[in-house]
């Protein structure tokens, strides 16, 4: 099958590209490009023709860190779902944690996945193997051998590494094999117990707290490790403004390190654990116990009712009031922090202290959240939110569309030290076609990831991927996305609802 | 018995005191003192709740909360039933939302939970067709020992308006004390925070919330010009976590001892939310002394949580009416 992908706003970081075309897809690579006057290609029954008037078409994004739970937890999660959801979020490379039972420490482990993966994943899955045998944090995992097998990081997500000789074995053995130390930064002893970020949210909710220092401090170490070691360290999910601080420092002297930051991190705060306590007036109305009324009906009937396409009217995005307080959605390890935190990690990615933006995917059956704040699972299920999220950020202008797109494409390759995806001709057709004016309404029922743990559900989102493309093939295709001409690009009819004053003038 | 148009009920839950307006804290004091009154007849009944399903869930240890919950009830004619953790299908690996529904399947209207994780409140809330009331989530909230409080201060001082009241001891980890500020604030008391820092946590936390509020290091120095003090229970794991040197040295420090009482304003009120440490927070001397209020905290416990049974109970019956 050929494709022609018409009049997308072509977008290629690795390229410095931005500009408006066409594209040819054949024999699952990039065939050729048109500018607008070039004449296009006969038609023919063999050439599909996608229509990406008002779209944006992107090399396809790696996301660094995804729990895909397979094998051992396939009720969360399964190869299969997760890659689905990935393509869903423009993801055609994803990099799967090892926190599995049993981990991915042993070769023979290593290929079943991978063999599963090439079987039935939708798009392409990279292995991490744990740094450790068992992930107990002592001895170290046959990294060689794993690295034949096709690991292509190593890391012992979830149960940092506490005895700093074993990380510092860790990043010295791996220098030969010239892979990242993917390092999940806690010092477990300064948050024993805890269920949220410490600071005033937690305090006033009087629940145990993480503090920011509990990453600072092991970012530091990891630091002076790696400084010593000459290893790669990769600090994953930074959350604080003193971590981002501590990379920007390591990086001026010269140390190996590269880090990522996920997208809640990048938009959501603590007060969302706070949900409608202390909302507003005008967001929520009424007692408490009123308040209550009216989320649960949202709940219960779902708010498929709710979704619409473009023309909304665009309130503040992102309303953490929608959720009630205590909502366990809400918790994920490290913790949502504050709003200084916030800003700092959009400025570490902005300046590029921050080289990728990676979801953290961490899909949970409801069992698993459905129970006490303090004993849910910690994780969000991020791979179908991760772009609406990052265009949060780009729609109030806090990143550039190009760094945005860089940091779901190039930033992760760099990490890996890979070629970036990219839309050159002949290379492999790994695409995304992003409509950045679509709005939608985040029903996590519609999730294809069996994990429908997400504290976005009902939030309203800008932009979303209309369609994914691995290896020339189409993963993930809004209905009926491209295949009528979209007279109107959105954009422009956005601009005439703007311009209405000097029509009328 | 029948209430004003501006004493009914509205209310569906008691998670916290957050939520309360001062004429609602108010409305429920007054009725408390209806409730004493019953309390003081020969026969200590009326059957106001009768056929009304009243569960105490306790997940947690309690001996005064839940007999409390359990007499308050039982005055009002209600069903009561017990339930505790243990010996139950918890221990089995049902869930609180699980067990929830089972009671609510087997006709509770009314549930109280006491519970050792915060927030446990407001997750029943989100999914239980009848009320709730927090008996104690976590280090979250407990506001019907905040209103038993408040209850016994005004009933001593008069008012609460420009009371000056010091709470002392392990405020980070406790529920009374942020019910407390909540429900105390409200009235319009000033309060003052005693504790090492480490029993404080995040001191600009308490400053910001409320701006009147003074943190004072030194007992004596808190005691000063105080209406009342509210001791508060030390648990021994504070000590085993390393937030405190020894119980021998937190006791020299801010233990209520008669020596600081007698050096306090003459009719400084001690209140303490029970069990007591005797001899770490507080001297037993100083809690069987003419201005201990302990004993009647409890006493008032029972009429306040009667006041709030009916006034939950009144709304559900008025909602499904």
């Amino acid at each position: 099958m050929r494709y022609l992908i018409t009049h997308g706003m072509i977008i290629d970081p690795s390229q410095r590209v931005a500009t408006i075309g066409h594209i040819l897809i054949e024999a699952g690579k990039v065939a050729r490009m048109y500018e607008m006057t070039d004449r296009l290609p006969e038609a023919d029954p063999d050439l599909v023709i996608i229509d990406a008037h008002g779209c944006l078409v992107t090399p396809g994004f790696t996301d660094l860190h995804v729990h895909l739970r397979e094998p051992g937890e396939e009720h969360k999660e399964t190869i299969a779902t997760g890659t689905q959801a990935a393509a869903r979020g423009g993801f055609t490379t994803i990099c799967a944690m090892p926190n599995t039972h049993p981990a991915y420490d042993t070769p023979a482990v290593v290929r079943h996945v991978r063999q599963i993966a090439r079987d039935v994943g939708t798009v392409q899955v990279e292995v991490i193997g744990a740094a450790t045998v068992g992930r107990q944090g002592r001895t170290l995992t046959e990294m060689a051998s794993l690295v034949e097998a096709g690991c292509i990081a190593f890391s012992d997500d979830g149960s940092p590494i506490s005895d700093p000789a074993v990380m510092r074995n860790a990043l010295a053995y791996s220098r030969m094999l010239d892979v990242p130390i993917m390092s999940h930064c806690e010092d477990t002893r300064l948050n024993k117990g805890w269920a949220m970020h410490e600071g005033a949210v937690s305090m006033r909710l009087g629940l145990p707290g993480y503090p920011a220092a509990a990453e600072e401090v092991q970012i530091a170490r990891d630091i002076t490790l790696a400084a010593m070691t000459g290893g790669h360290l990769h600090v994953c999910h930074v959350s604080t403004a003193g971590g981002v601080e501590l990379i920007r420092h390591a990086r001026q002297h010269g140390v190996r390190i590269t880090a990522e930051v996920s997208p809640h991190h990048l938009t959501l705060t603590d007060r969302w654990v706070l949900g409608t306590l202390d909302a507003p007036p005008s967001a929520a109305q009424g007692s408490l116990t009123q308040r209550l009324d009216q989320y649960s009906h949202i709940y219960a009937a779902g708010i498929q009712s709710m979704r619409q396409s473009a023309d909304l009217p665009l309130p503040a995005w992102l309303n953490p009031t929608l959720l009630p307080p205590f909502h366990t959605s809400t918790r994920v390890s490290p913790p949502l922090r504050t709003e200084a935190d916030v800003e700092a990690l959009i400025a570490g990615l902005a300046d590029g202290t921050l080289d990728a933006i990676a979801t953290d995917h961490a899909p949970h059956a409801l069992v698993d959240k459905q129970c006490e704040y303090g004993l849910a699972a910690c994780g969000i299920s991020g791979l179908e939110t991760a772009l609406g999220l990052v265009l949060t950020l780009v729609h109030r202008g806090a990143l550039d569309m190009l760094n945005a797109i860089a940091c779901l494409t190039e930033g992760p390759a760099r990490v890996l030290k890979r070629t970036p995806s990219s839309l050159r001709i002949g290379t492999q057709a790994d695409l995304v076609i992003i409509d950045p004016d679509y709005q939608w309404i985040v029903d996590v029922n519609q999730f294809v990831s069996k994990g429908k743990n997400s504290p976005l559900h009902g939030q309203r989102l800008k932009g979303r991927v209309m369609l994914t493309m691995v290896a020339g093939q189409i993963v993930h295709q809004e209905l009926g996305f491209g295949m009528t001409p979209r007279a109107t690009p959105v954009a422009s009819r956005l601009e005439g609802i703007l311009n209405t004053d000097d029509d009328d003038a | 018995m029948t209430l004003p148009e501006s004493m009914r009920p509205t209310r569906r839950h008691v998670l916290d005191l957050d939520d309360f307006t001062r004429h609602e804290i108010e409305t429920v004091l007054d009725t408390a003192i209806g409730m004493k009154e019953i309390l003081s007849r020969e026969i200590a009944q009326v059957p106001t709740l009768r056929g009304v399903s009243v569960v105490n869930m306790f997940y947690e240890e309690s001996t005064r909360t839940r007999i409390s919950f359990e007499l308050a009830a039982k005055a009002l004619s209600a069903n009561v039933v017990n339930f505790t953790a243990r010996g139950s299908s918890v221990e089995k690996g049902e869930s609180l939302l699980d067990t929830m529904r089972t009671l609510q399947a087997l006709g509770a209207d009314i549930l109280v939970l006491r519970h050792s994780y915060a927030g446990t409140a407001h997750l029943l809330a989100q999914h239980f067709r009848g009320a709730i009331i927090n008996a104690g989530d976590g280090s979250h909230a407990h506001p019907t020992q905040a209103l038993l409080d408040l209850f016994t201060l005004r009933d001593k001082l008069g008012t609460l308006e420009r009371r000056h009241i010091v709470i002392v001891g392990d405020i980070l980890h406790s529920r009374v004390a942020r019910s407390n500020l909540w429900g105390l604030t409200t009235m319009g008391a000033h309060i003052t925070l005693c504790a090492p820092p480490t029993l404080l946590g995040n001191e600009q936390f308490w400053l910001d919330t409320w701006p009147d509020l003074r943190i004072v290091y030194s007992l004596e120095a808190a005691l000063q010009d105080a209406d009342a003090v509210i001791v508060l229970r030390l648990q021994r794991e504070r000590q085993e976590a390393g937030l405190l040197p020894s119980l021998r040295e937190y006791a020299q420090f801010f233990a209520l001892t008669s020596a600081r009482l007698q050096a306090a304003h003459a009719g400084m009120l001690v209140l303490h939310p029970g069990p007591m440490n005797e001899g770490i927070e507080i001297a037993p001397d100083v809690a069987i002394s003419a201005q201990s209020v302990i004993e009647e905290q409890v006493t008032n416990g029972v009429a306040v949580r009667m006041a709030l049974l009916y006034h939950l109970a009144l709304h559900l019956r008025r909602k499904g009416a």
